[in-house]
């Protein structure tokens, strides 16, 4: 009984629904996807270009001040912010890879380039058809599928001076320093090294759809007109994956941006400063809420223009983006 | 059982009108089908009638229920689709229950109502294939009888036969009437095959651009076109169009002249008319006594024969410089059926004579018909 | 296929040298590595399958050693810790994966992560599916710009979202207050499992859509004419129909929100009893004295259990789903 006037409430929005128009219907079912983005991006987007506007008051309950216009900007890009790391400092005062700019864009390119060679390699031999393909599939996925923070444990258990045998290893190569995870330079490559270990699986996987969509017949065309596996590799497989690659590419790239989770738990924010690192020290660190704002609103407005970059990257290539 | 009403039906999408202006009336117990190519709007139609899309303007009665706005669940309808539409994720059982256990019947009369519609349609002993494993017509069969499990007042066949190869085709047409016989429900069937709606309809709603052309029983749109379209349309192969226009003594054009008297039919002298003539109406001079009213001889060239076993086409070439076009119906080419036997080689210069009770007059400019039979 | 014919293509040669072998004298005073080398050079698809071999090897061993190594440090008691080499442990001793749960409540955290993850990915699956079968299967006024909208929420960086969300979950908000004792969702896990599912959203939308527009309009057409509503076919007809889809999406999502660092590290103070993931645990065998490196080891090879048998058992779903989220921009 009880549960038959349930159904009957349930059923009566769900009627009512159904004599919407498609556009009206389509509007309410979108409600709680736009509800959920709304509170948790765009309003927090907007308040935090808000906040960056305001000055910072370290002493207060509130730690936000009163107006500041672009005060916040301004120090952030010329180097005089009061964090311990700089976003930019022009006059290069401040070490490069203390600048969150620097360390980011460096961070990103050069693991990028590193996962989608890598990622192409794997991606390649997981294209063949061999005795045991799906485990090996499945090894060099998994690093892609581990919690960061087992990855940033792997990585600090490894160049930890007294257990892990990588510092040894890298000083007898003579480019590491007497403790690596307090070195910023020494802790970049180990942050690098890291990301690069774990996410050339996802390089692969997307570049591997690219390859599976490649039709066959055009490799065995190539065979029988003499061309090499080289060749048909720069002639066939790297045009036609192009555009997969790219679209790839820029995915990671924005990830890579957002490093943050590796950084904090083997090196640590102050070692190793991203732009995500940067808005968390203003915050724990020295209390300053609008200066982290403003880093914070600053990370988006890079990423939004890499994005952009790659976009055009991806229109000049012109294949089949919709 | 219930009449189907259609009432000013306008649906438009963005740029463009699919259905406009539509006034219908579906009698109830009637085998109507909706016919037109595709894109005429025909099939949107239908959908209006099920509730599957909103009309911009105008109402749907079904009986003397207003459903317009209803969904489709609530409109006492089924509907058997072209792609058949089975759900590939439930047997045979399943699929013909759904609607069934949706509505909440006791177990006892599902069982019951799913055995009997069945049976109709031949299913016994198959309830728990799965789709995948079924023939095509097996398939069509599930389908129907998951629309006739309900007992819905109406049926909606969408292209239910498009999907088949033509000898099951031809099998499920029978099938279908047998069914309409034995339910004495009230069908709406579309199809772009004017061959299906001839054959099973008890009326055919001809539909072009959105807008209906004719209603009338298959019969009375094979003899008595309303316009150029149906004329076009209904009938395999089409009927022969000549254009031209009236003279004080009849109808004039390049390759053909057809003598009456103007007034006596109805038409002004100067009026742009278009003449159509069924290949079936068109005689060899030979054999002029087989017309019903023998018109006065043309002088014809056999361009290509066709025998089909019972009957053979024959294009003809109205004119020594007429070129033919590829698909054999242009200016001054004459498309005729005869009887297969006849004897007859192609360049053979012959002469042919039409059935004046069967000559078709239609306005060129509105399309309209004017007279199906010469006085 | 393609490797047959390569095999069978690359026989002719190698028979060919073999049998030449055994008639000319002087090849038989080749060495092993030049008569290789000589195979090589006149055979090349022989030379890139050795090569194929070489590069699989290569990435099997790099992708692996370091979870060998880890269990290595793992089974290493703590007193030799310091004797743990590249491929050896520094003595054998599986007390530590018992121990991990007796210095701290290990499993509490591992519980918190799985009670997130697991609420993240029904709330995404659901909230994903409405939009997924609306960008996939509807048309209407704005659909682009909308679809636009969730495209780059996930450009984004979380830190952008950070210092907002953190003030409010932070504000104390007295309509909570019979539910939540502190009266605000900070150390709550809503305050994880809220943004990570908004930010883990658009992926699943993108997967959901692909799968939901494959399905043929005559099904949904049939058993709304059948019986059911709009949202009654969404959830008999074309979610039954899209599982291996909505399978990638909610394993893929599950995976992410349980890997997840930015708000799982930011959102509580830490505690067990504060719903703090499992991350913090790992995290707290960083004691005040002594760094239980060991622990730690042990600590990360049972966490990445759960995630590394969806692996196994998912890998099918996992890459299709990567591949279709990421290729449909």
């Amino acid at each position: 009984m009880s549960t038959d006037t349930e159904t009957r409430l349930l059923a009566r929005p769900l009627n009512w629904l159904e004599t919407r128009s498609e556009a009206t219907f389509a509007y309410i079912l979108l409600a709680p996807a736009f509800a959920l983005l709304a509170l948790i991006a765009f309003y927090p987007l907007v308040d935090t270009f808000r906040f960056s506007l305001l000055a910072d008051q370290t002493a207060a309950a509130d730690p936000f001040g009163g107006f500041a216009g672009l005060d916040n900007y301004a120090a952030l890009l010329s180097g005089e912010a009061l964090l311990p790391q700089q976003f930019l400092d022009p006059s290069f005062a401040t070490p490069l890879l203390q600048q969150a700019l620097f360390v980011t864009l460096a961070f990103a390119v050069i693991s990028v380039l590193f996962e989608t060679a890598l990622g192409f390699g794997q991606a390649l031999i997981l294209d063949q058809d061999f005795y045991g393909r799906r485990w090996v599939r499945v090894a060099i996925i998994i690093p892609y599928a581990i919690p960061i923070v087992i990855q940033a444990m792997i990585f600090y258990l490894m160049f930890n001076p007294t257990i892990g045998f990588g510092t040894e290893f890298m000083q007898w190569l003579g480019v590491f320093g007497e403790n690596p995870l307090a070195n910023t330079t020494d802790s970049f490559i180990i942050v690098l090294v890291g990301d690069i270990w774990k996410t050339s699986a996802f390089m692969a996987l997307l570049i591997l759809a690219g390859l599976q969509s490649v039709d066959r017949q055009l490799f065995d065309v190539a065979k029988v007109s003499g061309a090499s596996p080289w060749q048909r590799f720069k002639y066939i497989t790297l045009p036609l994956v192009a555009p997969a690659l790219l679209v790839a590419m820029l995915f990671r790239t924005m990830d890579a941006m957002r490093i943050y989770g590796l950084i904090d738990a083997t090196a640590g924010c102050q070692t190793v400063p991203s732009m995500s690192c940067l808005v968390i020290t203003a915050l724990q660190e020295t209390r300053r809420w609008a200066t982290g704002s403003a880093v914070a609103f600053l990370t988006a407005v890079v990423i939004g223009l890499v994005v952009v970059v790659y976009l055009f990257g991806l229109r000049d290539q012109g294949a089949g983006m919709t | 059982m219930a009449s189907v009403t259609l009432d000013n039906i306008t649906k438009r999408y963005e740029d463009t009108v699919a259905v406009n202006d539509m006034n219908l009336e579906i009698r109830d117990g009637e085998f109507l089908t909706l016919v037109g190519p595709s894109g005429c709007g025909k099939s949107t139609t239908m959908e209006t009638v099920a509730g599957l899309t909103i009309p911009t303007e105008g109402s749907v009665h079904i009986g003397d229920r207003e459903v317009t706005d209803l969904p489709p669940k609530d409109r006492g309808i089924s509907m058997v689709f072209q792609n058949i539409a089975l759900f590939p994720h439930m047997d045979v059982y399943d699929n013909i229950s759904f609607g069934l256990r949706l509505r909440k019947y006791d177990q006892t009369e599902i069982e019951e109502r799913v055995e009997r519609a069945a049976d109709v349609v031949q299913l016994e002993g198959m309830m728990d294939r799965m789709p995948e494993e079924m023939s095509g017509g097996q398939r069509q069969r599930v389908a129907i009888a998951r629309a006739i499990v309900r007992e819905p007042e109406v049926f909606l066949m969408d292209e239910p036969l498009a999907n088949l190869d033509a000898e099951l085709r031809v099998h499920m047409r029978t099938q279908l009437q047998r069914l309409h016989r034995e339910l004495d429900t009230t069908i709406v069937y579309v199809t772009h095959d004017q061959a299906q709606a001839m054959t099973m309809s008890d009326r055919v709603a001809v539909i072009d651009g959105g807008a209906l052309q004719q209603v009338a029983p298959p019969l009375t749109c094979y003899n008595e076109p309303d316009n150029l379209f149906v004329a076009g349309f209904i009938g395999s192969p089409a009927m022969n169009f000549m254009e031209g226009a009236a003279t004080d003594d009849g109808f004039e054009s390049r390759y053909v002249d057809v003598p009456f008297d103007p007034a006596e039919n109805g038409i002004e002298p100067d009026q742009s008319l278009t003449v159509g003539v069924r290949p079936e109406d068109v005689y060899l001079e030979r054999d002029q006594e087989l017309a019903a009213e023998p018109s006065r001889t043309y002088d014809a060239i056999v361009d290509v024969l066709e025998p089909m076993g019972d009957e053979m086409f024959v294009y003809l070439l109205l004119d020594e410089d007429v070129e033919a076009s590829a698909e054999g119906r242009g200016a001054g080419q004459l498309l005729v059926s005869l009887d297969p036997d006849t004897v007859i080689g192609e360049g053979e210069e012959i002469e042919v004579v039409f059935d004046r009770s069967n000559i078709h007059v239609f306005d060129s400019d509105t399309g309209e018909a004017i007279t199906h039979r010469l006085r | 296929m393609s490797d047959v014919d390569a095999d069978a293509g690359a026989e002719h040669p190698d028979v060919a040298a073999q049998a030449a072998a055994t008639v000319d004298e002087p090849e038989l005073d080749r060495g092993i590595v030049e008569g290789w080398a000589a195979r090589m050079i006149s055979n090349p698809e022989r030379a890139y399958r050795a090569a194929f071999y070489v590069a699989t090897v290569f990435f099997l061993v790099t992708t692996l050693f370091p979870f060998y190594w880890l269990f290595m440090v793992a089974i290493t008691p703590r007193g030799s810790l310091r004797d743990v080499g590249v491929f050896t442990p520094g003595g054998v001793n599986l007390a530590a994966f018992i121990e991990i749960f007796q210095r701290i409540p290990f499993h509490r955290y591992m519980f918190n992560s799985f009670l997130i993850a697991t609420v993240a990915t029904v709330t995404v699956l659901i909230v994903a599916s409405l939009a997924g079968y609306v960008f996939g299967r509807l048309r209407f006024r704005g659909r682009n710009l909308l679809l636009l909208g969730v495209l780059v929420t996930s450009f984004f960086p979380p830190a952008a979202f950070f210092i907002p969300l953190n003030r409010l979950f932070n504000a104390n908000v007295d309509v909570l207050r019979p539910i939540l004792s502190a009266g605000s969702l900070y150390n709550t896990p809503f305050a994880i499992f809220i943004p990570l599912s908004a930010i883990y959203l658009p992926l699943s939308i993108f997967i959901l859509m692909t799968f939901y527009s494959q399905i043929p309009d005559g099904l949904e057409d049939a058993a709304r004419v059948e019986g059911t509503t709009r949202i009654g076919a969404l959830f008999r007809v074309i979610v039954p129909l899209s599982a291996p889809g909505v399978a990638t999406a909610g394993v893929l999502t599950f995976i992410t929100v349980y890997n997840e660092y930015f708000f799982s590290s930011l959102m509580t103070n830490g505690r067990p009893g504060n719903w703090a993931p499992m991350l913090e645990g790992i995290l707290r065998y960083q004691g005040q004295f002594e760094v239980l490196f060991n622990l730690m080891a042990a600590a990360s090879i049972v966490a990445v259990l759960p995630v590394a048998i969806l692996v196994v058992v998912a890998q099918e779903k996992i890459v299709s789903g990567l591949t279709a989220g990421g290729l449909k921009e």
